[in-house]
């Protein structure tokens, strides 16, 4: 398949490219710190993927307002240059364009494309090369192992841990007829097996628990046959091109469950209320993720306000969380610049570990495992509320009791 | 009854399924080309119904029809300028899946930069708002009113072919072009209307596509495309009325393993390709071909 290629600069320096692993003296320093990553301009993955590489552009461009990051090895700011490519959300296609930013455009600092799916390859590539990948939202539990240094999560925590808060909520609520429909991918595999296992613990089985293709855009016949084991709440774990089937096609077959959840609405709301329509989400449950949720007592990079405004600025509109994430990441590898004794990978991965649980960003706490994962924040369970007579929703954080802020609707109307 | 669900809504997508399979078969039966950007004409037939329906309010099924004209129009021309001379070429038929390839590339490309790479939905209610009820289960009402507008719009196709004069010629081209134009049938002419009517069809059935798809999106081109063709070698290539019979399985197929083995759903179609390929390589309908 032909290659969308297509570079930014976004610095204006020089155009000699550093080692991976340079040295650390102040002569040797090079002229730019090149980031590389991959974005989604078309595909499936596009309405995640190109927020989190905006938000990712938006840290470079802050940073370089200043003179560049800072960078601990060299005691100096020096300028990021970015090296993105559009993989076309083909896990291919992007296969062979990560291996190109190590081997041909050999990058500083190697950054994944949004989500499990198109992380995948990427997880691969900078173990066998010894790069350290920066993954942004690919929380599929599989790619952290003990034997791996070469990656690290710089947003969410590993999707295996997202759904605790729900499956707490539904304990809570002695919700014991649960269904689960998931996407056959890592991201909404480990995510059902929490609940799963979070149900069992609790001595509840599902009534209906079944994976259906990433790709599936048609839930009718799967909606009748969850309807037809009378759940009391029915989970459906997809991309955001699933969420806005599942809850269309819901809504146009008549059928009503008493509750719903879904994993986007939380992190693209727009893009979920533009498709499926208010009615369509109105009550609804789902992940609340920034900027729903706000911090703004940090100590590294902006608060959520802070970055709200100044993100407006040069992309109008609201924000929505893969813009989050992309900033975020920019956080987290400015984190490790500034505390790292050389450029080298290993170095960048130590400080961060060094660096980690003292940290607290507009997504809260930082803080990983010893694989590299990120288990600082759980995602709490949010409500759609309807407003307005249905014309609008506002997310409402429904549980945990500590953060909520409304109570749930259950069962929804 | 969750069977009898699968097997109603397996003929209703089936239904759809052979009207957005239709142009493909009917391009390659006068051409004998595969024309791989026929997925992207259906998606660009989803962005026009979605425009007209935003901003001027247009009925969907209105836009199934609304969209045919300058669909044909573009494909007449594009005939003529190209895939006519193409023909003239050694290898027509590797060059012109080179070319509809990229076709499908630019085309994407162009949809992308000029309406952005975000999924678009047309509301249900713009079609029917309430779900219908049939053998005491609830369908949504679109999966009717899409099924039902295929039925007529593929009894045009087939009216065209059989009771007009320039379907006869085009049945004629379709079993031999050679002998065709040794009674006199301008082959170029017949062919490049054809061209035209087989992609207005196509546009046609991505004015109505969304509301079984989930939306439009531009990457959805390639998808369609590798759909479109499983449905037509199941039917069988060149033969019209294989299409219908092909959507049909292809739907039921595609239904009934999201209610059984849904993690399977994406395989098993394909699966069923493979043996209508093995089994009966000439398709379903494979020996009306030979004697049309």
């Amino acid at each position: 398949m032909a290659l969308s290629t297509f570079a930014l600069v976004s610095a204006a320096c020089g155009s000699g490219s550093s080692s991976a692993s340079s040295g650390s003296s102040a002569s040797q320093a090079p002229s730019d710190i090149t980031v590389g990553t991959l974005y989604s301009g078309s595909g499936s993955f596009a309405d995640q993927s190109m927020p989190e590489y905006n938000g990712l552009k938006f840290w470079i461009s802050h940073e370089n307002s200043k003179g560049g990051v800072y960078v601990a090895a060299y005691k100096k700011r020096i300028p990021v240059k970015l090296v993105a490519y559009n993989d076309q959300s083909s896990p291919a296609t992007a296969a062979t364009l990560y291996d190109q930013l190590i081997t041909q455009n050999k990058v500083n600092i190697f950054v994944a494309d949004f989500g499990s799916v198109l992380t995948a390859p990427a997880a691969t590539i900078a173990e066998e090369h010894h790069m350290l990948l920066f993954d942004q939202s690919g929380t599929g539990t599989n790619f952290f192992t003990p034997g791996n240094p070469y990656i690290v999560l710089a947003d969410l925590p590993t999707s295996a841990l997202w759904p605790k808060p729900l499956v707490a909520f539904l304990v809570k609520n002695k919700i014991s007829k649960v269904a689960l429909v998931y996407g056959s991918n890592d991201f909404d595999g480990s995510q059902d097996t929490t609940i799963v296992n979070g149900l069992k613990a609790a001595g509840i089985t599902p009534v209906y628990n079944q994976a259906v293709p990433t790709t599936t855009s048609a839930y009718g016949t799967t909606i009748s046959a969850i309807a037809a084991t009378h759940p009391e709440a029915v989970v459906e774990l997809g991309y955001a091109n699933n969420d806005i089937a599942f809850l269309s096609n819901l809504q146009s077959s008549g059928t009503h469950f008493k509750m719903v959840f879904t994993v986007f609405p939380g992190q693209l709301q727009q893009l979920l209320e533009k498709n499926v329509g208010e009615a369509g989400m109105a009550y609804s449950y789902t992940y609340a993720a920034p900027p729903l949720i706000s911090y703004n007592s940090v100590n590294l990079g902006m608060g959520t306000t802070a970055f709200e405004a100044a993100f407006q600025k040069q992309y109008p509109g609201p924000v929505n969380a893969p813009e989050v994430y992309g900033y975020h990441t920019g956080l987290t590898i400015q984190l490790a610049l500034n505390h790292a004794n050389s450029l080298s990978q290993l170095s960048l991965r130590s400080a961060l570990m060094a660096e980690s649980g003292k940290v607290t960003t507009l997504e809260g706490l930082f803080k990983l495992n010893s694989q590299g994962a990120q288990i600082g924040e759980l995602l709490p369970v949010a409500q759609l509320m309807p407003t307005q007579g249905n014309a609008n929703t506002s997310v409402q954080i429904v549980y945990p009791s500590s953060q909520a802020t409304a109570k749930a609707v259950y069962p929804a109307p | 009854m969750l069977f009898e669900y699968a097997i109603v809504a397996g003929v209703l997508f089936g239904l759809f399924y052979s009207f957005l399979s239709i142009g493909l078969n009917l391009v390659f039966g006068v051409q004998r080309i595969v024309n791989l950007a026929h997925g992207d004409v259906i998606m660009i037939g989803g962005f026009a119904s979605w425009e007209l329906y935003y901003t001027y309010h247009l009925n969907p099924l209105i836009s199934v029809v609304v969209v045919i004209p300058p669909t044909v129009l573009v494909g007449y021309i594009i005939y003529r300028l190209v895939i006519g001379p193409l023909s003239k070429a050694k290898d027509p038929e590797m060059l012109s899946l080179i070319l509809f390839f990229g076709v499908s590339q630019i085309l994407e490309a162009l949809v992308t930069i000029f309406l952005g790479n975000n999924q678009r939905s047309i509301p249900d209610s713009s079609l029917i708002s309430k779900p219908v009820q049939f053998l005491g289960q609830s369908y949504p009402g679109v999966w009717w009113i899409v099924a039902a507008a295929s039925i007529p719009m593929m009894g045009l196709v087939l009216l065209y072919l059989y009771k007009t004069k320039l379907g006869t010629a085009t049945r004629a081209i379709m079993a031999d072009a050679v002998e065709a134009a040794a009674v006199g049938i301008d082959v170029r002419k017949v062919s490049a209307i054809t061209f035209g009517v087989g992609l207005g069809i196509t546009a046609s059935v991505g004015a109505i596509a969304p509301f079984m798809l989930g939306g439009v999106d531009p990457s959805e081109g390639v998808n369609l495309t590798i759909l479109a063709f499983a449905v037509i070698v199941i039917g069988s290539l060149g033969n019209i009325a294989g299409t219908v019979v092909g959507g049909i399985i292809f739907g039921l197929a595609l239904e009934l393993t999201q209610l059984y083995i849904p993690s399977w759903s994406s395989l098993i179609p394909y699966a069923l390709l493979l043996i209508v390929l093995l089994v009966k390589p000439s398709g379903v309908l494979g020996r009306r071909l030979r004697s049309a």
